[in-house]
């Protein structure tokens, strides 16, 4: 049993090769596990059992609190804190404000958008103990990783170590922490 | 690719294509009992029906050109049943030919009983007389005609042809036509649906006109397009080439429409509020009458908001018969946004005090269906005439692989 280890990072030659072990690490009962490639591999997601992304509906809400926020402000402004005749049209002039309240709807799914996507990625991240593995640098050109990490409730050095090695992969590296 | 009939139109369609046919011929006998009794709502029926169901048709021709110029899965899959729906051109010609007909012998359109020295009349001289109406509608038709025949009679070529390479530049062809064609393609719906629609009311204008009838085509054409392709989708031979993210596409497309028909209604309408211009704001106030005002919420709530919400969701967009049946609801509003642009415009033996009055007649109904029923009739008979995708496209492959993706 080694301390301090982040994870094991496991090497693989092909995306083939790489969905077919993410299924086993999976059947296996790992959770606290990811996978690099240089492109992306629209079957890895389901490979690592990783859920849908909660995105769109923080979006819908960050859209919904931009019609409000923009109806309201509107609201505040032309009927209660400073009403003006404009051209003799009601103060609660609701179609004028359509244009405003969409627009500030749009900016604030937009946001949401965004900075959910970055939040929820855990980005900016400026350490990462998987760039400890010279290797790893690979995985933006020809290589495919899998990456158990310590963190795992299955996790066993040894036990982790040799399902890996079963997986026939090119090598497994320790990462440190 | 030696044996293309494996990819022809399953037998059923034949079914609903008698079936079609069937409805419409009641309809249309139906519908000639209405005219003799009451002429001028027989015709202004027929104008609705014909306004719905010829959208769908050159609605088609647009979405025809758009995918030649954007490319994508979507257009791959969807092109032979545009093609079907714009090749239906001659029936959409002779479903004109009452309202022709109509407008010669000054009925259908208030402008044509009015007196030549109305304003209305006079302002607009020869531009808007029965007979130079008639004339520039045989012209709408004869462009769209070209359209339609280039870009079917190429279409038809690369199917033939043996090899890639001339696929691929028969494809080539048919996208640089259709450029340039675009343009004359949205100014001829312009102009078509400003003689057909908004003449009606020969007192009201608006720019945004074509642009609401351009959308609202593509819309309708899009929905009815959607709801054939789900019909197909478990038939052979599309059960093994659409997939999921076709419609998940498609899906996509129809929120982008959706949204669109409601920004431009919304612009027409915002500017007139503003402007608050007597001529302008009369076409609103009549649709706020009670009647009309109530169609109106039914169309923003029912043409835009459910739609809109519906289609934001990823699950149903990837559920082609969810998709087809929302496509079909919408099809149904678009009915409802043509009855509610038509139906309040003023009548000719009405008198003034009852202009404008919540109208709502049988023939409304048995108009749009004896239409729609010749119209559908001639479009399966079409989409039976040629194979379902186009197998020679150098996109195929490709398009069908797309579909089976994340």
């Amino acid at each position: 049993m080694k301390e301090n280890l982040y994870g094991l990072l496991a090497e693989f030659d092909s995306p083939t090769e790489l969905v077919d072990a993410a299924n086993a690490v999976r059947e296996a009962g790992y959770t606290k596990t990811d996978a690099f490639s240089p492109f992306p591999i629209h079957e890895i997601d389901e490979a690592l059992g990783i859920k849908r992304s909660i995105l769109p509906v923080l979006i819908f809400f960050g859209g919904l609190t931009g019609t409000l926020l923009g109806v309201s402000l509107q609201v505040f402004v032309h009927y209660i804190d400073y009403p003006l005749n404009v051209g003799g049209r009601p103060f609660l002039s609701w179609l004028s404000f359509v244009p405003p309240a969409y627009e500030l709807t749009i900016l604030l799914a937009g946001f949401t958008a965004v900075f959910g996507m970055l939040f929820l990625n855990g980005l900016p991240r400026p350490y990462h103990p998987v760039f400890n593995v010279p290797r790893f640098a690979l995985a933006t050109r020809e290589k495919f990783f899998l990456l158990i990490e310590s963190a795992d409730p299955k996790y066993g050095y040894d036990d982790t170590r040799a399902l890996l090695q079963r997986l026939d992969p090119q090598e497994v590296f320790d990462v440190p922490e | 690719m030696k044996d293309r009939g494996r990819y022809n139109a399953p037998q059923e369609i034949d079914g609903l294509s008698t079936l079609a046919l069937g409805i419409g011929g009641v309809a249309l006998i139906v519908w000639f009992v209405g005219l003799y009794f009451d002429p001028e709502q027989a015709l202004r029926s027929w104008l609705l029906g014909f306004v719905f169901w010829a959208g769908i048709g050159i609605g088609s021709i647009g979405l025809l050109m758009l995918q030649f110029m954007t490319g994508g899965a979507w257009g791959v899959m969807l092109r032979r049943i545009f093609e079907a729906a714009s090749r239906t051109l001659p029936v959409i010609v002779f479903m004109f030919v009452p309202l022709a007909v109509g407008v010669l012998y000054h009925s259908v359109y208030e402008w044509t009983h009015l007196p030549p020295t109305d304003h209305a009349i006079e302002a607009r001289g020869i531009y808007l007389l029965p007979w130079t109406w008639v004339v520039r509608s045989l012209i709408y038709f004869i462009l769209f005609g070209v359209m339609v025949y280039l870009l079917n009679e190429w279409s038809a070529r690369q199917d033939r042809t043996e090899n890639y390479e001339d696929a691929a530049s028969l494809l080539a062809r048919m996208s640089r036509f259709s450029g340039p064609s675009m343009v004359i393609f949205a100014l001829t719906v312009t102009f078509a649906a400003v003689d057909w629609t908004l003449t009606l009311d020969p007192r009201f204008f608006s720019t945004i006109w074509g642009l609401l009838f351009v959308i609202g085509w593509v819309l309708s054409c899009m929905c009815f397009s959607v709801t054939i392709l789900a019909y197909l989708s478990d038939k052979v031979p599309m059960d093994h080439i659409l997939d999921k993210r076709h419609f998940h596409d498609i899906g996509k497309l129809m929120l982008a429409m959706v949204m669109v028909w409601a920004y431009f209604n919304l612009s027409q309408w915002l500017i007139i509020w503003s402007g608050n211009i007597p001529e302008e704001t009369t076409w609103y106030l009549t649709r706020m009458t009670p009647g009309w005002f109530t169609i109106g919420v039914i169309l923003i709530l029912f043409h835009f908001a459910v739609p809109f919400l519906i289609l934001l969701q990823q699950d149903f967009k990837r559920k082609p018969k969810l998709l087809a049946s929302l496509a079909v609801f919408i099809l149904f509003m678009r009915l409802v946004d043509m009855f509610f642009l038509i139906g309040p415009t003023p009548r000719i033996n009405v008198p003034a005090g009852g202009q404008g009055a919540f109208i709502f007649s049988w023939l409304d109904i048995v108009a749009p269906i004896a239409i729609g029923g010749i119209w559908l009739w001639f479009f399966f008979g079409q989409l039976r005439s040629r194979p379902l995708v186009p197998v020679m496209d150098p996109f195929f492959q490709r398009a069908v692989e797309h579909g089976k993706g994340h």
